[in-house]
């Protein structure tokens, strides 16, 4: 199990006129078996929290730290598009990220593109897929190297409800399995709501706005009417930080 | 009938040469009228055919015949094409990465560019005499600059968002250079490997004429030596049928193979038709986020 612990996190882009806040001053203490979502307004820093924690931005400032009992922790990462190798075939971006292309590490990947319900695309390569396959080929990857921190950026919203809906099962199922910690970027407070057990609320200038737990038990159904409450009560956080974007 | 055959794009292929040949044999009629003796410097298309026929069958009177002149001049290609993809790597790939190793060489690069083929192979007869050397220097000037401008564009166009994606998941750097930079490259070097063997092989046979005891180049002047029309315009078609054929059958094949993961539509892209346009884009996905 992970803990990452973000410290005075500071995080702007360019100088003078052009220069944005992408995140301000945020701090915060991720530790134990935790499913984080966090939610915002388009531009208010998700995707760039995701990419310091992952090590592809460097802050401006304040640090971040990931540990991991008897170890470097491990990540992986479900970016915002598919960002697959258009060279190599489907199989072989699932190989690229592994440490090892033994016999094995081969059947882990068909596993988890079985999953993602792509088993037999294996040979193909990315620009024979549709757009919502990349995206399944991206997650599949992903979860392929069974890392101990997954981050996701928005894996689910270029899916159709059905597959989505499967695969939000499937994360959860092996969140709950593996005990990984997972950062989970979303517009979509229902899905927060249904798979976190803490939901971070960004708003405009990167300011992490509010921290609300989410204690009921698994699994949660949207017709239960606890998770309903909880759903109203994260959307009157959102008007009250004047975080929603109405999309 | 006839008319809508004509419009087809087979028979619009064959409309040009039919047409050329028609203005060939009508040239030779009207300068003949005027000058008669002018008839000794304008070979017929016969003539013409007849000396390729006897070339391509071996029957020659140049010291070589055609297939080992060809292999002389295409050793020679080789040899240039390989030196100046070595060393327009190598200058693109700091160019593309540094600001200021770009404004070293920029203005080198345009002037060899600028500067024509004749001029490098009038040079490099009179610095390097008679032999390999100056053909094959030749070639790696006139090709040197295109890879050069190719590999810089390309390392330009890094696909940065795929280098993240493999430091998000902690690949080896060896790993990421095989699997995402060269692969990136490959269709700017490519694009750049097309180019330096067209214009090479141009300034590799003007060289020759110069420069050259052997070669392509060389027998064409040969035959220009012994006035014999027919000889320089047949020889002049057989190095257009050996360029065309490495670019049907090589280029093509190789390009067909290396950019396999490319949707069909942009692999007919690649054919060398247009003018030489600097860069190639590669065909990516686009990505954000
Ligand atoms: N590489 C960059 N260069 C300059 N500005 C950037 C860069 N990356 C992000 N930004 C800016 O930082 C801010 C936060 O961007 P970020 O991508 O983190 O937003 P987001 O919350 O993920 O939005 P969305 O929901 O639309 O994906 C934006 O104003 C964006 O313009
Ligand atoms: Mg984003």
């Amino acid at each position: 199990m992970a803990d990452i612990k973000i410290v005075n996190l500071h995080k702007e882009f360019g100088a003078g006129a052009d220069k944005v806040v992408a995140l301000d001053d945020v701090n915060l203490e991720l530790g134990g078996h935790v499913f984080v979502s966090v939610v915002g307004a388009s531009g208010c820093g998700k995707s760039t929290l995701l990419n310091i924690l992952s090590g592809i931005e460097t802050p401006t400032n304040g640090q971040v730290t990931i540990t991991q009992e008897g170890g470097p922790a491990r990540a992986g990462y479900v970016f915002q598009s598919a960002r697959l190798l258009p060279w190599r075939t489907v199989m072989d971006n699932l190989l690229f990220v592994q440490e090892d292309r033994s016999e094995p590490t081969r059947q882990r990947c068909q596993r988890y593109l079985d999953m993602v319900q792509l088993g037999d695309k294996g040979k193909k390569f990315p620009g024979e897929l549709s757009g919502g396959m990349q995206q399944r080929v991206g997650i599949a990857r992903a979860f392929s190297t069974e890392p101990d921190v997954l981050f996701m950026d928005e894996p689910f919203s270029h899916l159709d409800a059905i597959t989505a809906r499967s695969l939000r099962a499937e994360l959860h199922h092996m969140w709950q399995e593996t005990g990984k910690t997972v950062v989970f970027v979303t517009h979509d407070v229902s899905e927060a709501v249904e798979l976190s057990n803490r939901i971070l609320v960004f708003a405009k200038g990167g300011r992490l706005a509010e921290d609300i737990p989410m204690d009921l038990p698994f699994p949660r159904e949207s017709a239960d009417p606890d998770v309903a409450l909880a759903k109203a009560e994260v959307f009157r956080t959102f008007e009250r930080i004047g975080a929603l974007t109405v999309r | 009938m006839l008319f809508r055959a004509l419009k087809g794009p087979l028979s619009g292929r064959l409309t040009f040469p039919l047409v050329c040949l028609g203005v060939w044999l009508l040239t030779i009629e009207l300068v003949a009228s005027i000058w008669p003796f002018a008839v000794d410097v304008l070979p017929t298309p016969w003539q013409v055919a007849g000396f390729m026929w006897d070339e391509i069958t071996g029957n020659t009177l140049a010291p070589h015949n055609v297939y080992q002149t060809f292999w002389i001049s295409l050793q020679r290609l080789g040899a240039g094409m390989l030196i100046a993809m070595v060393v327009g790597g190598v200058v693109g790939l700091a160019m593309g990465l540094s600001k200021s190793v770009n404004a070293f060489f920029n203005d080198w690069v345009v002037a060899i560019l600028a500067m024509p083929n004749l001029a490098w192979a009038l040079f490099c007869s009179l610095a390097f005499g008679f032999g390999d050397t100056g053909p094959i220097i030749a070639v790696v000037l006139t090709g040197v600059p295109y890879v050069i401008i190719n590999v810089r564009e390309g390392v330009r166009n890094a696909p940065s968002d795929l280098y993240d994606m493999a430091r998000a998941f902690g690949v080896p750097r060896e790993r990421a250079i095989r699997h995402v930079l060269i692969p990136s490259l490959m269709p700017f070097l490519f694009a750049a490997g097309r180019y330096a063997f067209a214009l090479g092989w141009k300034g590799l046979v003007v060289a020759e004429v110069f420069g050259g005891q052997d070669g392509a180049g060389w027998t064409i002047k040969f035959w220009y030596d012994a006035h014999r029309a027919y000889g320089v315009i047949g020889y002049a078609l057989l190095f257009v049928i050996f360029a065309l054929f490495f670019e049907k059958f090589l280029f093509d094949k190789l390009s067909r193979r290396i950019f396999r993961w490319r949707p069909e539509a942009s692999v007919a892209e690649e054919a060398f038709d247009q003018p030489p346009a600097v860069t190639t884009e590669p065909q990516r996905t686009p990505q954000h986020g």
